[in-house]
């Protein structure tokens, strides 16, 4: 029932939501107020993972393997977390900012079930029907604004990535056929007595499908479009909640069901992931506005997490994890400041670039040094100087556009709602926060990295 | 418990001190520069309060083995004082000077809250960095004081100079700064710990430590400016002046050399390092006593001299003498921020910054220029000030090594000389060339006091020297005495001041004569120097960026999906040619009872192959219908004729809508040619590539006979369970109901998506 709660809060709430005028402020902060309900229940549901160990159920009190599992384990937890975490916020973003559209509260709720289902999901056909649910949602979010260039990028967003969906739904159907299993366990448990080689190509297939909804070089190609032109808070649920259902399927299906197959193509891993962080941040060198500069940032941050998969182990995962969680925020804090004007937003703006950086204080320090640790640990030369590199980049390219927009032309516009702008301080400061406390999120990420090596929870 | 609040208290006071200027000045703007002075006041009074050799040790993250330690040992406790002291010089003076800034920059008064905020924020990073025990958190505050010098130096951001000097000065200390985070990571590894004195305590010689030192060492030399990481310093003197006097010449640039007295055990574990720094003192040394030659601007003079003057420091640590290097930063601070406070007064008095028009200000500002003239008697090491012992504790360390290194440190010396007497000597004597305005007191006094420390210091010499002897035992961790007097026999330290003195008063005598060189040098720098290959490299890089960008950028729907196909086949290929799947690879019989199947699936073939040709969109939509029901029929021969069923269903479904939908498009609209087509070799190419990556893992997969489907058996015995009549129902909605329930949901989302899409559509 714990399990189910945060699922059935969302839905019911969305299902509920769907029928009334979004732009109504009520209807915003009754949706908002479902989604801290959710997040409750998530962390209630989080402190038994942690304390207890995991949380399962079979739907339909079937046994195991019969019918669909859920199961909360702490990498599940983690993402659930950050992913309605940033919906959250995103959410409110909008609701302080003024609605534009009637569906906006209801989707932002679907897309939230989904998100939920598709971390706390041990089925993985099932993982693929709370995948559509939010891809679906988040397709007709991308319209959000309606301007000729957000319906581009929308239907650009759709396009590809529903030719990901095809690829995945394909590796899910490979997978039944050489497992005779849809149950995580079942998988993982037969895949092995499977000839490498075919595993080999399924697993291709799924990096594929999971590279494409991440953003990863070199299947970008939708990438700095879609961020730059959708609505800043869409690009934000897009990018740091959306996006977490690629590295967390890449750290499911990887480590967890696939970890002979991981470790085959670890090299190839890191050797792609490398290539994102150089060409990410060489790409974000040359734009002149901040969004299109932050797009081409997220694709080399996304190769820092597949780098840190690739060198996995408990240190490699436990990076891989952290990566993933301050991306989120980093990329959630810099897309809601990019919608914005005023010295507040500037201010929140530089804290969450230095934490793209790896600056101190900041969670993102936290993220590169845990790079830095995996690196170290592997003893991969070339891969400290590539962090380095990528980092120096990194101050280049988020610095000159942070002085151009916020230093030398903050004058111009009018400022925005007092109530947006406060909001984005306040969660830049929480990423200030987290470098100086850093402590849930190290337990948080090592807790969850110790779930797919199977210690621990 | 008390004590060790005590050893955290100037840090306390300094961070809440930040907040409360930070919200009080938001509130009221006059309140700011009281309060950061009594802030100040308070931090140095709870920095000699501190318990000597006191400690604090709390968790901080477990699960990376990581403590909050803070040790207030000699090195701390030196650091903290400068960083206190000066500190509260600086505040009092920023105090009388910011008000007359601001007014004739012509910003409101408001704005001058966020310098001191910045600068008390600096100073607590600053304390944070000296007392930390755990690289990690050392390395937090020491990028700490560099984001704080980066908002300080572009305090004026409206100006293009400031902005460019910002940047510059983030970027050589905040890259500098990655690789100090990579070295304290690789020793964190390496060690199992990240506290400083265990670490110490395991180095050996060898790669790795030469290595991690090199990294640290780079850091370091980037935070002191020393030569080629130096030019972002005389950039940075566009902040406003007291900025200048604290971060850029006591505080934040002594930061570098007190993090290479921290880790001096290690780096003395490598002669080949000790040798770099050795050069890349004197290359600071020689290169910034020039350029402070070749300088017009006061500030920009004096910019150089730090940069000479930490080339000193550098010299001294590669040589051993850590409590010389120790005493030769406490003397450099005071003097140098002395200097620049004056230099500021000089400016607000007569509203010039370049020498070629300053001069004679000794009679309008006596007591600025007794104060200025104590700390340039310092800076130019005469006797009866604690300058005279700087390089006194210098020259001693040069000769014990001898040779060209004491010949170096003379030259070097000389050059101090000289352009010491060229800044006050231009400014304070000769002919009065500008018009004085009356300034503060608050301007003078703080000069002033800090001119009379530096003599007091040269008379009474043991305070300061105790100091640095404890700083220096901490840095070697060996007793490290320093006896500092006047000797009055002739050895070689005292013979190597005279020669200075001699050739110093010989270079100012026959200056005119020389001028032009240093000028020369400072135009080859120009054109040719590191700040110059810095600029240069951004532009290129930007360069290389948008190229690549405009050569390698899809920019339309096909591509995009194109490129990302054409990946994934590249992805796969790799993965074939590394790992040959061909062995498990089978070619299974087609009897002839398969033979329907097959023609069905041919049949399934051609029509798509049609529908890749066709030009106009209802033979698409027919074309497309024909491979779906092609498919359907296929499932009647593999005996699942209820799915067969279903996907005709579908198919006469989706087929009239397209077709309705076709009818609602405009004609025009279905003749026009899709925009910026591929060309049709490269269509069909990225056609056959797909086809094959498809093709090859389709064959994988299949070639691997199903194994007992578990699941499917599962659900086929159960089904009379569920109370289904077949199983497909029960499958739908019993075994796998949530995912019928998850696929209605994806339908209402859809549809609530088109609905409002259409309905805002028709209202806009």
């Amino acid at each position: 029932m714990l399990l189910l709660l945060p699922l059935a809060i969302t839905w019911f709430g969305a299902v509920a939501l769907a029928p009334f005028d979004g732009r109504r402020r009520a209807v915003g902060v009754v949706a908002v107020g479902v989604m801290v309900a959710a997040f409750v229940a998530l962390v209630r549901l989080g402190i038994t993972v942690w304390t207890s160990g995991p949380v399962e159920m079979v739907a339909g009190d079937w046994p195991a393997g019969i019918g669909i599992r859920l199961r909360a384990d702490g990498l599940g937890i983690a993402f659930a977390l950050i992913s309605l975490g940033v919906l959250l916020a995103a959410l409110a973003y909008e609701v302080l900012g003024g609605v534009h559209e009637r569906s906006l509260p209801s989707l932002v709720l679907f897309m939230s079930t989904g998100l939920t289902g598709v971390f706390l999901t041990a089925d993985i056909f099932n993982f693929y029907v709370f995948f559509e649910i939010a891809m679906t949602a988040s397709f007709v979010l991308a319209t959000y604004g309606k301007q000729v260039g957000h319906l581009r990028a929308a239907l650009t967003f759709m396009v590809v990535n529903l030719l990901g969906s095809v690829v995945f739904l394909a590796g899910v159907a490979s997978l039944y056929h050489v497992t005779g299993t849809l149950d995580m366990d079942g998988v993982a448990e037969r895949v092995n007595g499977a000839p490498t080689a075919s595993v080999l190509l399924i697993a291709v297939l799924i990096f594929v499908a999971f590279g494409l909804k991440l953003g990863l070089f070199p299947f970008h190609s939708w990438v700095p479009l879609v961020y730059r032109d959708t609505w800043p808070a869409v690009a934000a649920m897009l990018s740091a909640a959306l996006a977490n259902i690629g590295s967390y399927g890449l750290l499911r299906f990887g480590a967890g069901l696939m970890p002979r197959e991981l470790s085959l193509t670890a090299s190839g891993l890191i050797v792609i992931g490398s290539l994102g962080i150089l060409y990410g941040a060489i790409q974000a060198v040359s734009p002149r506005t901040a969004g299109e500069v932050i797009a081409w940032s997220s694709i080399g941050q996304v190769g820092y997490i597949l780098v840190a998969l690739g060198i996995g182990g408990p240190v490699g995962l436990t990076a891989a994890v952290l990566y993933s969680i301050i991306n989120s925020l980093n990329k959630l804090v810099l897309f809601l400041a990019v919608g914005l004007r005023g010295w507040l937003v500037g201010a929140a703006f530089a804290l969450a670039a230095f934490s793209v950086a790896g600056v101190p204080p900041s969670a993102g320090f936290f993220g590169k040094v845990a790079i830095f640790r995996a690196g170290a640990d592997a003893d991969r030369v070339p891969l400290l100087v590539l962090v380095v590199v990528g980092g120096a980049l990194s101050l280049i390219y988020l610095f000159r556009i942070y002085q151009r927009d916020y230093w030398a032309r903050n004058h111009a516009a009018p400022p925005s709602p007092l109530g947006a702008r406060v909001l984005v301080l306040v969660l830049a400061c929480g990423i200030v926060f987290i470098g100086l406390w850093p402590e849930p999120l190290l337990a948080l990420s090592a807790n969850a990295a110790a779930a797919l090596t199977g210690g621990g929870s | 418990m008390p004590e060790e609040f005590r050893v955290l208290a100037p840090l306390v006071v300094a961070a809440l001190g930040t907040a409360a200027v930070a919200v009080l000045g938001a509130v009221r703007p006059r309140l700011a520069p009281p309060l950061a002075v009594a802030t100040a006041a308070l931090a140095l009074s709870a920095t000699l309060l501190m318990p000597a050799g006191g400690q604090v040790d709390l968790p901080w993250a477990p699960t990376w083995g990581l403590r909050l330690t803070f040790a207030a040992d000699g090195l701390a406790r030196l650091y903290a004082l400068l960083a206190t002291g000066v500190g509260l010089a600086v505040l009092t003076y920023a105090a009388g000077y910011m008000p007359l800034h601001a007014a004739h920059e012509g910003y409101p008064l408001s704005r001058t809250v966020r310098l001191y905020s910045l600068i008390l924020l600096f100073m607590t990073a600053m304390l944070g960095l000296v007392l930390a025990q755990d690289l990690i958190v050392l390395i937090i505050f020491w990028d700490l004081t560099a984001i704080t010098s980066y908002y300080l130096i572009g305090y004026e951001r409206e100006q293009e100079a400031s902005r460019r000097a910002a940047l510059t000065a983030l970027l050589v200390t905040g890259i500098s700064a990655i690789l100090l985070i990579l070295a304290g990571v690789l020793l964190y590894t390496r060690f199992g710990t990240a506290q400083l004195p265990d670490i110490l305590a395991q180095v050996q010689a060898g790669p790795f430590v030469t290595a991690t030192g090199a990294l640290i060492a780079v850091a370091a030399l980037a935070k002191s400016a020393q030569v080629p990481l130096h030019f972002w310093l005389p950039q940075a003197m566009v902040a406003p002046t007291p900025v200048s006097a604290y971060l850029h010449s006591a505080a934040m640039v002594a930061a570098g050399v007190f993090l290479l007295g921290r880790v001096h055990p290690l780096l003395a574990l490598s002669p080949g390092l000790q040798n770099v720094l050795l050069a890349g003192g004197f290359a600071s040394m020689a290169i910034g006593g020039v350029l402070a030659l070749a300088q017009r601007e006061i500030k920009r003079l004096l910019a150089y001299s730090t940069i000479a003057q930490y080339g000193y420091v550098v010299v001294m640590l590669s040589l051993g003498a850590v409590e010389g290097a120790a005493y030769y930063i406490l003397a450099h601070a005071l003097i140098k921020s002395a200097l620049f406070m004056s230099a500021g007064a000089v400016t607000e008095a007569t509203g010039e910054t370049d020498l070629d028009r300053l001069g004679g200000l000794a009679r309008p500002l006596p007591l600025l220029a007794v104060g200025s003239g104590l700390a340039a008697a310092g800076l130019a090491a005469l006797p009866l000030t604690m300058g005279f012992f700087k390089d006194e504790v210098f020259f001693a360390a040069a000769s014990e090594r001898g040779g060209l290194v004491s010949v170096l440190a003379v030259a070097g010396a000389v050059l101090s000389f000289a352009y010491t007497w060229r800044f006050w000597g231009g400014i304070f004597t000769g002919r009065l060339r500008s018009q004085v305005q009356r300034i503060p007191a608050t301007l003078t006094l703080p000069v002033l006091v800090l001119g009379l420390l530096v003599m007091l210091g040269g008379i009474v010499p043991d305070p300061a020297a105790s100091l640095a002897a404890a700083a220096g035992e901490s840095m070697a961790e060996r007793a490290t005495p320093l006896e500092l007097a006047y000797h009055l026999d002739l050895h070689a330290p005292t013979l190597m001041a005279v020669i200075t003195w001699v050739l110093g008063i010989v270079a100012v005598l026959t200056a005119p004569r020389w001028t032009a060189a240093p000028r020369v040098v400072a135009r080859i720098g120009e054109r040719y120097g590191p700040d110059r290959g810095m600029f240069m490299g951004l532009v290129r890089l930007t360069t290389f960026s948008r190229r690549s960008r405009a050569f390698l950028e899809v920019r339309n729907l096909q591509w995009r999906i194109a490129t990302v196909l054409v990946a994934a086949a590249l992805v796969v290929g790799a993965t074939i040619v590394l790992a040959p799947p061909w062995p498990t690879f089978r070619v299974g019989r087609l009897p002839t009872s398969d033979w329907p199947l097959f023609l069905f699936l041919l049949l399934a073939a051609l029509s798509a192959l049609v529908a890749t040709r066709s030009a106009g969109r209802l033979i698409l939509v027919l074309a497309l219908s024909a491979v779906g029901y092609s498919l359907a029929a296929v499932f009647t021969f593999i005996g699942a004729p209820d799915v067969a069923l279903v996907a005709l269903l579908i198919e006469t479904m989706m087929t009239l809508l397209l077709l309705a939908v076709l009818g609602l498009l405009p004609i025009g609209l279905a003749r026009a040619p899709a925009e910026h087509e591929p060309h049709p070799g490269r269509r069909r190419a990225v056609g056959f590539i797909t086809t094959a990556f498809v093709f090859v893992i389709c064959w994988g997969v299949l070639s691997w006979p199903a194994p007992d489907a578990v699941m499917a058996r599962a659900h086929l015995e159960l089904a009379p369970a569920a109370h289904a009549a077949d199983v497909v129902t029960a499958i739908l909605a019993d075994f796998r109901g949530l995912d019928t329930l998850g696929e209605i949901t994806v339908i209402a989302i859809a549809l609530l998506g088109a609905l409002t899409f259409f309905v805002s559509r028709r209202s806009a």
